[in-house]
């Protein structure tokens, strides 16, 4: 009953944040994000899960519950949720970054106050609920629900080209939605199963495949088309260019807190999704027919990201494109099939999720008091700002895979699991080549602190620039010192994480 | 004997009354009128098969549609009374705002 | 003596407290975080002592203290898993190399309370913080017991290192620099990346020693005649070799990666001491040094590092001739020093590039400190050309100074020249069997000529001769805290050669080469880290002049030592003078070249902004209107469509009665010739 507690916490504190007076709903929601937060730091410690939660062969699904809920049909849907290994450190990530977000926006929203907490609680219970549901339906509703309180935080709380970019991201990742909802519906149809439950549709899959036809497609070119079908609804959401372009529209015109969960939470559930159907659902031999052009695309994400962002003169696009960048390497590490690759992908995701949470609250917090986020306009922060623009430094070396932050253990892992992959053709080219980004990345970051922080004090502003008060520095503080634990300590997680990713690995990969 | 088919005919003949009526004029009334011409030539059709099949629900379907004609007449005389009101007319071809 | 390794750790977690610190607490501090630093370091140092006396005891020190992570491998390797860890590998080597970064971490940290503190510097806190975290990354790079954890701190290194040179961040120059700094060691570390990635890919190990190290494994995996990644073995050993010394090349400012290092004196002086002698710049050589098993094995990887060197050595020297920042000078020597020590190493004189690793740090930190002290003296003037005359007014500073010179210039009996003149005398040796490596030996021996030459114009212009402004003719006071670190590190500039008087040994047969004896593990190691058991390894052959090992070391040494001389005594020629005078109009168009440093910069600088920025521009045009492009089409095309197609929606409930029958009799004739009625 822990998960149906923690979204039902969530919810109940949307509804009540959204009632509240908005002079009070900050506190408020900060408040009641507490409770998350602490009940999913009690679920890493309570964690009693072994293997993969999709693939039952003798480990046990943590905090699991199951209700039938319709019945359509044969078919029954119910309400199934239970977290592994792969799952629990993304919620806790949520939960984490959602009550750090809600802090670090009571300075820049000062606007409809209960309205906004109020989404950003319900994004929170949805983004849970993707994290933890075990059934189809289930899974596709919080997915879809995802999209709703961010489209409206972009298009009500966001910047002049907010409707734009608000509809963009919406119908964009809807579309892709569509086509990933059309591939899995068909591939269940063809199953001998009469389930939405992902653990039996895996099953079903993995030992026989697909029995009926449809369209005139059966058994391995019917797996291989939704294969590529549903590939291509998750990539728009990764993003995978060349489906990126939402990302940075939606992420300059957001305000800050809905970028934090935009860049930290909502594109992990893309490479989640993917790892939990793309690549753990499908035996070997389709993932394998795919394995070069899908290389080939995470190398030319890597490098198409990083030099878009070299090319970019407001700090929130340089920050955005490197998400396009990052997330790359996740795709590599998965395609590489291998134990460090698929964790360190898995720990990727976490990862990226505190380090771009943690530059986008940076940027922001700058933002709040210079008004201005082009870099040819600023010029020495340093001085005016030593402690917001310390903590940049930080997460941007971070971003660079500084040692001993999380980033490097996660970049190091996809590259050893990437580099001695059999799974993978030419995997050592593949990996060498995705790994100059961190040269790129070094470059642009580099280039983007110099111009802005460094050097004389210059910026033509008609406001107050000071240094910032304590709540929006102390969220950033608290990412950092858990981008540098995990980077001390990946074991922290990546154990946990690597339980359930081996016994994907058993079903075709090199374990 | 009368069989099916004259009532057939009666009832298309009723119906593309009402049509006409609904595609050629324009004051809201006879619209209305033409409306219910319409839907007498369905009950027409439905006591018809009824009777002919020997079967009662689509003499129990004529009594629901009359029963949901008047109550379409209701709504439908309303719906003039405001239109008449606001424009102080019932050409239909008036009020063309309702559109993108 | 083993107890004393308990506290190993702590030579590196001192300086990581005092960085604590001093960040934390620095303000509140008398002598804002400097006190922590000189404790913390002092502390470093004498637990260096102690390793150092533990290990001539004849013990090692080899413990894995933490697993950062395991998993298995996958597919080219045999081995079942792989752990990374952090382990702690205290050697002969390592225990040398901890002493001297202590050492100098500490002489840096006292002469910084006269050279920061006494200006009044603001940040001073972020400063000592920096240092500390500086001296802390490189102690645990140089005890690392294997290459990933050695990575990692090697990257800390880099990190520390910018922050340091763009310390001055108020400024335009310091934040380039840094920012160069940085970008270019990352761009050689990302070769080290792909190397280290790929050796654990490779042998399932990273360990620099034991019985499953990586050289232990490579050398199996050579003899074994295996095929590794589709490779034969050496070749693949060469190549993974060759990626790691990316870094090496980048870290240690060689060519064509050395242009940081002279953009770096934007930092304070003293970081540029502990950067040049004792840590970043050093770091690189001392991988070499560490892992020289593995390039053992491969006889092309070597050639590779001596040629490098040799060139490296030629080039920089060159190049320092024609400065006029008394940094610069020093700046272009560190490059062409380090050169020295590749070429020592590439040749297989492995004794020899440590031993002048060691001295250089000794005369380096010294010439850079008495730079710095120089620059106090000149009311922070660096030019050269307005010094002069400061012999008589600052004799500490100055007589440190030459004999910081006289080491650097490989002049006898000073520390640089034993050194020096064994990696020459190994060079040259090698040459005689294999002639190729004769022009690197070539090479290095007419840098012994600029060396000279450039050392002693900097030596004569800046303390000789007139004074050639105000600030010269009265310099500014130095204090105990400058002058006490001159004193030490001068003593052992002129010393230190005595650790390894291989000429002297071998010619009066006397067992005197400690040094060889020490790397030797003749006082205790690891057996497979020992100077004898590389050389089993090295697949080079030597020869001798005329047979004889006393000839070949006196024509060596006499032509090495009559080279710095020569140099010198054009420098004495030249600039020696009451009113010296640049004479660089000679070199006619050479000039220019040099002064521009052979065109290295705009080279690099144009990849950078000629190249990589319009690639990048252009991939963001193309992105913005290509595949944005794409994207905001299928809108368009749809908003296009729909206005066209939302004319049908006219309000008139006429039409959409007509549109209704219009669509019911189309929908009855569809279905009547599909479902046959016309027939």
């Amino acid at each position: 009953m822990m998960l149906e507690l923690l979204i039902g916490v969530a919810l109940v504190g949307a509804l009540v944040t959204f009632v509240a007076p908005n002079r009070i709903a900050g506190k408020l929601a900060f408040a009641i994000s507490l409770v998350p937060a602490a009940l999913s730091i009690y679920l890493l410690t309570a964690f009693d899960g072994s293997g993969n939660a999709l693939l039952a062969d003798g480990g046990t699904i943590a905090f699991e519950s199951s209700v039938e809920w319709i019945q359509f049909g044969e078919y029954t849907i119910s309400w199934f949720v239970g977290l592994d290994g792969i799952s629990l450190p993304l919620v806790v990530l949520t939960t984490i970054l959602t009550t750090l977000a809600i802090v670090s926006s009571w300075t820049p929203i000062d606007d409809r106050e209960s309205q906004f907490y109020g989404l950003v609680l319900f994004i929170e219970a949805n983004l849970i609920g993707v994290f933890a549901a075990l059934d189809f339906f289930l899974w596709f509703i919080f997915w879809e629900a995802v999209l709703i309180p961010m489209y409206l935080l972009i298009g009500i709380w966001g910047g002049p080209r907010r409707k734009y970019a608000a509809i963009k991201f919406f119908v964009y990742t809807n579309v892709a939605s569509l086509v990933m909802f059309g591939a899995f519906i068909a591939l269940v149809f063809s199953l001998d199963v009469t389930t939405f439950a992902l653990p039996e549709v895996t099953a079903a899959m993995l030992n026989g495949g697909p029995q009926t036809e449809i369209f005139g497609l059966g058994g391995t070119s019917l797996a291989s088309a939704v294969f590529l079908a549903m590939f291509l609804g998750f990539a728009v959401k990764v993003p995978i260019v060349p489906f990126h372009t939402w990302l940075p529209d939606a992420h300059v015109e957001a305000p800050t807190p809905a970028s934090v969960l935009l860049a930290g939470v909502l594109l992990k559930m893309g490479t989640y999704a993917l790892l939990r159907f793309n690549f753990t659902m499908f035996p070997d031999e389709v993932i394998s027919t795919f394995a070069i052009p899908i290389a080939v695309i995470a190398v030319i994400s890597v490098i198409y990201g990083a030099l878009l962002a070299l090319a970019q003169t407001d700090l929130k696009r340089v920050v955005a494109y490197s998400s396009v960048s990052s997330m790359g390497y996740v795709i590599l590490g998965l395609i590489a099939f291998t134990q460090f690759g698929v964790g360190g992908a898995t720990f990727q995701m976490v990862s990226h999720g505190l380090i771009s949470g943690l530059m986008f609250m940076a940027v922001g917090v700058i933002y709040n008091a210079t008004h201005t986020r082009m870099l040819t306009d600023m010029s020495g922060m340093a001085d005016k700002m030593p402690i917001a623009v310390g903590v940049l430094i930080a997460g941007s070396f971070a971003y660079m895979g500084l040692p001993l932050m999380s980033g490097f253990a996660a970049e190091y892992f996809i590259f050893f699991g990437a580099f001695g992959s059999e799974f993978l053709e030419y995997a050592p080219i593949f990996t060498a080549l995705a790994m100059f980004g961190i040269v790129i990345v070094a470059g642009y970051l580099l280039f983007a602190l110099q111009r802005a922080v460094f050097g004389p004090y210059e910026l033509e502003t008609d406001y107050d620039v000071g240094r910032a008060p304590l709540h929006d520095i102390a969220p950033m503080f608290v990412l950092l010192a858990i981008i540098i634990a995990l980077g001390v300590a990946p074991e922290l997680i990546f154990d946990m994480i690597t339980d359930a990713v081996d016994p994907i690995l058993e079903h075709g990969g090199e374990s | 004997m009368i069989g099916i088919e004259h009532y057939i005919v009666l009832s298309m003949a009723l119906f593309c009354i009402g049509l006409f009526g609904v595609l050629t004029r324009r004051n809201a009334l006879m619209f209305l009128m033409s409306v219910e011409l319409m839907l007498n030539a369905a009950n027409i059709n439905l006591v018809a098969f009824a009777f002919y099949h020997g079967n009662i629900t689509g003499q129990i379907f004529a009594l629901f549609t009359i029963a949901l004609a008047a109550a379409e007449v209701a709504i439908g005389l309303g719906i003039i009374l405001v239109l008449y009101r606001n424009f102080r007319d019932v050409d239909v071809t008036v009020p063309s705002q309702m559109r993108w | 003596m083993e107890e004393f390794f308990t506290y190993a750790p702590a030579i590196a977690l001192l300086p990581l407290a005092a960085f604590v610190v001093a960040l934390v607490f620095g303000d509140a501090m008398p002598k804002k975080g400097a006190i922590a630093g000189i404790f913390a370091t002092a502390g470093s140092l004498g637990l260096s002592l102690l390793m150092l006396a533990a290990v001539a005891s004849g013990e090692v020190h080899h413990e894995t203290y933490y697993e950062w992570a395991v998993g298995d491998t996958a597919g080219h390797t045999a081995a079942e898993g792989i752990a990374f860890t952090f382990g702690i590998l205290i050697d002969p080597l390592s225990a040398l190399m901890l002493v001297i970064v202590s050492l100098i971490a500490l002489l840096v940290h006292v002469f910084s309370l006269g050279y920061m503190n006494a200006e009044g510097e603001k940040g001073l806190p972020r400063y000592y913080a920096e240092l500390g975290l500086f001296t802390f990354s490189m102690l645990a790079f140089v005890f690392a017991d294997n290459l990933l954890m050695a990575f990692m701190f090697f990257e800390l290194v880099g990190l520390c290192s910018y922050l340091l040179i763009g310390f001055w961040f108020r400024t335009k120059s310091a934040p380039s620099a840094a920012k160069k700094a940085f970008l270019v060691t990352r761009f050689g570390d990302y070769f080290f990346l792909v190397g280290v990635v790929a050796i654990g890919a490779t042998f399932g190990t990273l360990a620099f020693a034991g019985d499953g190290s990586f050289v232990a494994e490579a050398e199996a995996a050579l003899d074994g005649g295996e095929t590794l990644f589709g490779f034969d073995a050496e070749t693949w050993i060469t190549i993974t070799g060759l990626l790691v010394l990316g870094g090496v090349i980048g870290k240690s400012a060689q060519f064509p990666l050395h242009t940081w290092l002279p953009d770096a004196m934007e930092g304070p002086t003293t970081v540029s001491a502990l950067i040049h002698a004792a840590t970043m710049v050093a770091a690189g050589v001392y991988l070499v040094a560490r892992m020289f098993g593995y390039y053992a094995l491969s006889p092309s990887a070597l050639a590779i590092i001596a040629f490098v060197g040799g060139f490296t050595a030629l080039f920089a020297a060159t190049m320092a001739v024609v400065k006029d920042d008394i940094k610069q000078v020093l700046a272009y020597s560190t490059i062409s020093q380090y050169g020295y020590m590749m070429l020592g190493l590439g040749v297989g004189g492995y004794v020899a590039g440590v031993f002048h690793l060691m001295n250089h740090a000794f005369f380096k930190a010294l010439l850079f400190l008495g730079a710095g002290a120089v620059i106090i003296l000149m009311h922070h003037e660096q030019d050269m050309w307005k010094m002069g005359g400061l012999k008589n007014k600052a004799p500490v500073t100055y007589y440190t100074f030459l004999a910081g010179a006289l080491a650097l210039a490989g002049i006898i009996p000073f520390s640089g020249f034993w050194s020096k003149d064994e990696i020459l005398y190994d060079a040259i040796i090698l040459g005689l069997e294999s002639n190729v490596f004769l022009a690197a030996y070539a090479m290095g021996l007419l840098a012994v000529f600029f060396t000279g030459f450039y050392t002693f114009r900097m030596v004569f212009l800046t303390f000789h001769g007139e004074p050639r402004s105000d600030a010269a003719e009265d310099p500014h006071g130095i204090g105990w805290s400058v002058k006490a670190p001159l004193v030490v590190l001068g003593v052992l500039s002129l010393v230190a050669g005595v650790a390894n008087l291989a000429p002297v040994g071998k010619l009066l047969d006397l067992d005197i080469m400690f040094l060889e004896g020490w790397l030797d593990g003749e006082y205790g190691g690891l057996e497979e880290l020992t100077y004898g058991f590389y050389g089993d390894m090295l697949p080079y052959e030597t020869a001798l002049i005329g047979g004889s090992e006393e000839t070949t070391l006196l024509v060596a040494a006499a032509l090495s030592l009559g080279l710095a001389f020569s140099g010198a005594g054009l420098a004495w020629k030249l600039y020696n003078v009451p009113e010296p005078t640049e004479h660089t109009q000679r070199l006619g168009g050479a000039r220019d070249v040099l002064r521009s440093n052979y065109y290295q910069d705009e080279v690099q600088v144009w990849l950078a902004e000629g190249v990589t920025l319009p690639v990048a521009r252009a991939a963001d045009r193309f992105d913005q209107t290509v595949i944005d492009g794409v994207v905001n089409g299928v809108s368009s095309v749809s908003l296009f469509g729909s206005s066209w197609l939302k004319r049908i929606q006219t309000g008139l409930v006429t039409n959409y009665a007509a549109l209704l029958v219009a669509g019911f009799i189309g929908l009855l004739l569809v279905l009547g010739v599909y479902g046959g009625w016309f027939l």
